[in-house]
């Protein structure tokens, strides 16, 4: 009995030791985990802020923040990518390479087999291996989401020296790398649908018919008895054999008197008055009896006599049980959700489509926009509280999505300038930028004492008159051929081409192809014509005159070896096309359209775009001290980054 | 079933009271500590206790054939047999003490759902609240929108409605909370003038969702709040809560969980002290 108190006596102590040295080695991890490290620099992505427009509003006094910040620091112009898309130009930033080093040249490329576009960022797959019973599958492992831009990009080198990298909705980053400590993925991040954004718009209007436009679905309301009956859409069920989409139903009871109504969709309801939005409304898709597809969707009341009118966002990836990954770690978006709500988690939230399809007013799309963009204030207020240390990167696209919607508003020589209308739209601009210079401010008030800021945009922006339709051009010059001569316009990717004869074709804002033997199913070109065809086109086009302004269409042509170096040349387009400054790829034209006409008024409320020559929409870089290695485009500020934490680009990135 | 559950609401009022603004874990523990006494002290005294140690002997007994004749295929079929038949017995022997647990746990548990359950409205939040009308009562419907008020106090607003659903036998008004606080919302619906409490609270206390009219099955199911009497046949008043998630050791889960975790694990941890088999 001695004995064993004297074991018991001794093994207490050894518990005792134990205990207090493992609570001291704690303590000191514990010390170390908390200690801020010495270099704290913030970063401020705003997508879309034009340096003239900037700078401008500076000089006015406008901007007093940016003043501030750049009396004592650094405000110029920052070079964008080639071609200046939003995708590449963040692939630039991130990984400090151009497209032949990431992979990414515009938002969307080719497959060469079938000559079909798609999305250049990510690629969702499937499992291919499933078990059947009955009219049930079960797969037999999880489905993927592939990130197709390739590259270091430049936080993963801070995590390898120890720096913590906070990384928020950066561009081209879905699904996140995760090598960051925390991030939440942005642009690229698709609906719950698999697209990059698809409303809904329900009408009892007995007169529209259901069907699909760009971006959106119209659908009909059964309506009766103060009681609309609707169903949302889902993706297809992944546990039938045959293809079926999910879906759910929704009722809204309708007040007999007022211009109130009653949602209910599953265990959920909504009460709302005409011309409100709703919350994020949780949606369950029932795949099968055991298992649920979560996502969530914001309903907009739009209209109850004469018809009844009913908006539905794109139904997102829900952040509090997100169907893909959307974060690192992967449950961080759900902390991010409890302590902010539940957001937009799609890539770009501000609904243009809704605005071009007719769906919007104005009104209602700037509604959405502040909807969107106060969600990400709210974050960003939790997330810079939350920063104490290393990298902290944080994405505003508002400004990005609203540019393009409005920026006719600055340019009376735009086709389709409304004086009534468009000094408004002006002053929504301004305010804007007026509003994203207070939230400099906000960051400079609370952000770490010694913190390196650094605010950034990817591009510029430029009022956008005139619409070059590139594949008609290739028709006019007689580098592409269609079967059909007397149905050019109006058929959609490439349905009238006929391959065997058509040398040259455009994808994309900016691409344009070589029909080459051997690489393109049906190429006719012979790869050793492929240098002079390329010098002929491009002499062509540099040539071209628009007849309506008499001055050039295109400024600048950029060869693909020429423009870019690193191993995914083989992705890019022969041709990058550097149109000038007021026109822009037509839209019909960058998925393999026909129209009737080469370069057209561009009357589309989509009045600000970028995608030109890219020496004419710089974006902007402002810091608050000199940078320790100054950068004047994109693809070195990575770089520069890095040098702030004394941190060089490794030699497998061509950065720097 | 009403006196029983207004003296359990004040029961647990009492008893939970304390832990208000503490973690969710603190009373939730206490609870559960107390349950496990309780429900060991109940199986001690209801259980055939001699029975019980006589068929765990027997399945160790069980076990221990197995173990020691894993090379005789007829031994180990003997063996599992018994061990099945002993499980069988123990089964029957457990059955009179979860019967006598079964009823008072009933009540424990639907008292704590409308504790840990739900969360109280924060400032700003919006919330529905609904009066439901029962089954053969749609005649107030009938010639049109019934008239119906909500009268709210202070630190309470209407927001939106309110919204006459006949499909559904319900009038319903979004209502805001502006401050903290422990509010009664007034509803006159014909002759009915029904109060419902609205609880705009961060702190853990009783929410009732759902007031019921007067009724055995009604008064079972939703005990947080009086069941009030009707003349225009009234089902219920409504108001939506938030669910709540409860903070165990880390793991945000539903309340239920984290109370049989803990209920179990203390009932494991105290038979020996109180000489219980289980």
């Amino acid at each position: 009995m001695a004995l064993m108190k004297s074991k018991s006596r001794d093994g207490l102590a050894r518990m005792v030791a134990l205990a207090a040295i493992s609570t001291a080695l704690a303590s000191l991890a514990l010390s170390c985990a908390k200690a801020p490290p010495e270099k704290q620099v913030i970063v401020l992505g705003f997508d879309g802020m034009d340096y003239e427009f900037t700078r401008r509003l500076m000089r006015q006094g406008r901007m007093p923040n940016f003043s501030k910040v750049a009396a004592v620091g650094v405000f110029g112009p920052l070079a964008t990518s080639v071609p200046p898309q939003s995708p590449v130009a963040w692939s630039d930033f991130m990984t400090g390479m151009d497209s032949g080093g990431h992979g990414i040249f515009d938002f969307v490329h080719r497959d060469p087999d079938t000559m079909q576009p798609y999305l250049s960022t990510s690629k969702t797959e499937g499992s291919e291996r499933a078990i059947e019973i009955g009219k049930y599958k079960f797969p037999l492992a999880g489905g993927e989401v592939k990130l197709l831009r390739h590259g270091t990009p430049f936080w993963e080198l801070l995590e390898d020296n120890g720096v913590e990298s906070h990384i928020y909705r950066m561009p081209a980053n879905f699904p996140p790398s995760g090598s960051a400590t925390i991030e939440l993925s942005g642009m690229g991040t698709p609906d719950i649908l698999g697209t990059p954004g698809t409303f809904s718009f329900y009408t009892s209007d007995i007169f529209v018919n259901e069907r699909q436009i760009s971006g959106g679905e119209i659908h009909a309301l059964d309506f009766w008895d103060n009681r609309a009956e609707g169903r949302l859409s889902g993706p297809e069920n992944p546990f039938l054999r045959r293809r079926q989409k999910l879906s759910v139903d929704f009722t809204l009871h309708v007040d007999p008197e007022a211009p109130v109504a009653k949602l209910v969709v599953g265990d959920e309801q909504r009460i709302l008055a005409v011309g409100e939005w709703s919350d994020w409304v949780p949606i369950e898709f029932e795949m099968i009896p055991t298992q649920v597809l979560p996502a969530m969707g914001r309903f907009y009341l739009k209209s109850l006599r004469p018809e009844v009118e009913l908006y539905v966002s794109p139904l997102q990836i829900d952040p509090m049980n997100p169907a893909l990954p959307i974060s690192t770690p992967e449950n961080f978006s759900k902390k991010l959700a409890r302590r902010t709500g539940r957001f937009y988690t799609q890539g770009m939230p501000e609904d243009t489509k809704a605005l071009t399809g007719g769906i919007f007013s104005h009104e209602e799309f700037l509604r959405q926009a502040k909807i969107t963009g106060d969600e990400i204030l709210d974050q960003y207020e939790f997330v810079l509280d939350d920063f104490d240390g290393g990298l902290l990167f944080y994405y505003f696209g508002n400004l990005d999505l609203i540019s393009h919607m409005m920026f006719r508003s600055t340019d009376p020589g735009h086709p389709a300038y409304d004086p009534e209308r468009d000094p408004e739209n002006l002053k929504v601009i301004e305010a804007t930028y007026e509003a994203f210079d207070r939230i400099v401010g906000y960051t400079l008030d609370n952000m770490p004492e010694n913190a390196k800021l650094v605010v950034m945009s990817d591009h510029g922006f430029a009022s956008w008159r005139r619409s070059f339709h590139l594949n008609n051009w290739l028709i006019e010059n007689g580098y592409m051929v269609v079967k059909n001569p007397d149905k050019v316009g109006g058929t959609n990717i490439y349905s009238n081409v006929d391959w065997s004869r058509t040398r040259a074709y455009g994808l994309g804002l900016n691409g344009l192809y070589l029909n080459i033997e051997g690489r393109e199913s049906k190429g006719i070109v012979p790869a050793s014509e492929r240098d002079e065809l390329i010098a002929e086109i491009s002499r062509k086009l540099l040539a071209e005159i628009d007849p309506k302004t008499g001055e050039p269409a295109v400024t600048r042509m950029y060869e693909l070896e020429e423009t870019y170096e690193g191993p995914y040349l083989g992705i890019g387009p022969d041709l990058q096309v550097g149109y000038n400054k007021g026109t822009r790829c037509s839209f019909q034209s960058a998925i393999g359209d026909l129209t009737d006409e080469v370069i057209s008024d561009n009357m589309d409320e989509w009045s600000g775009d970028h995608c030109m020559d890219h020496t004419k929409v710089p974006g902007i870089l402002l810091t608050n001290r000199e940078l320790v290695r100054p950068a004047r485009s994109l693809k070195e500020l990575g770089g520069s980054i890095l040098a702030e934490f004394g941190i060089g680009w490794s030699e497998t990135a061509a950065g720097g | 079933m009403t006196w029983i559950n207004a003296a359990l609401r004040v029961g647990f009022d009492i008893v939970l009271a304390p832990f208000s603004g503490m973690p969710d874990m603190v009373g939730l523990a206490v609870v559960a500590l107390v349950c496990s006494i309780g429900m060991l002290w109940v199986f001690k005294r209801t259980s055939n206790q001699d029975a019980l140690a006589a068929i765990k002997s027997q399945i160790h007994a069980g076990l221990f054939e197995i173990r020691l004749f894993n090379d005789d295929l007829p031994a180990i079929f003997r063996a599992q047999t018994q061990i099945l038949k002993a499980n069988a017995r123990y089964l029957w022997h457990t059955l009179p003490p979860m019967l006598w647990i079964i009823v008072p746990f009933f009540f424990v548990v639907a008292q704590l759902q409308f504790h840990y359950g739900f969360a109280g409205l924060a400032p700003g939040d919006s919330a529905i609240l609904t009066v439901r009308l029962s089954e053969g009562a749609e005649e107030l419907g009938k010639e049109g929108k019934p008239s119906a008020a909500l009268e709210l106090p202070a630190g309470l607003v209407v927001e939106v409605g309110p919204v006459w659903a006949p499909a559904l036998r319900e009038m319903s008004w979004r209502i805001g909370a502006e401050k903290f606080g422990d509010y009664r919302a007034a509803v006159t619906f014909g002759d009915d003038e029904i109060e419902k409490s609205v609880v705009v609270n961060e702190e853990i206390t009783r929410l009732s969702p759902n007031r019921v009219a007067k009724g055995f099955l009604a008064e079972l199911i939703y005990p947080a709040e009086p069941p009030f009497e009707t003349t225009e046949g009234i089902e219920s008043v409504e108001i939506t809560y938030p669910d709540r998630e409860v903070n165990f050791f880390g793991w945000r889960t539903h309340w239920l969980i984290a109370f049989f975790i803990l209920t179990i694990g203390f009932a494991f941890l105290l038979r020996t002290p109180m000489g219980v088999t289980i």
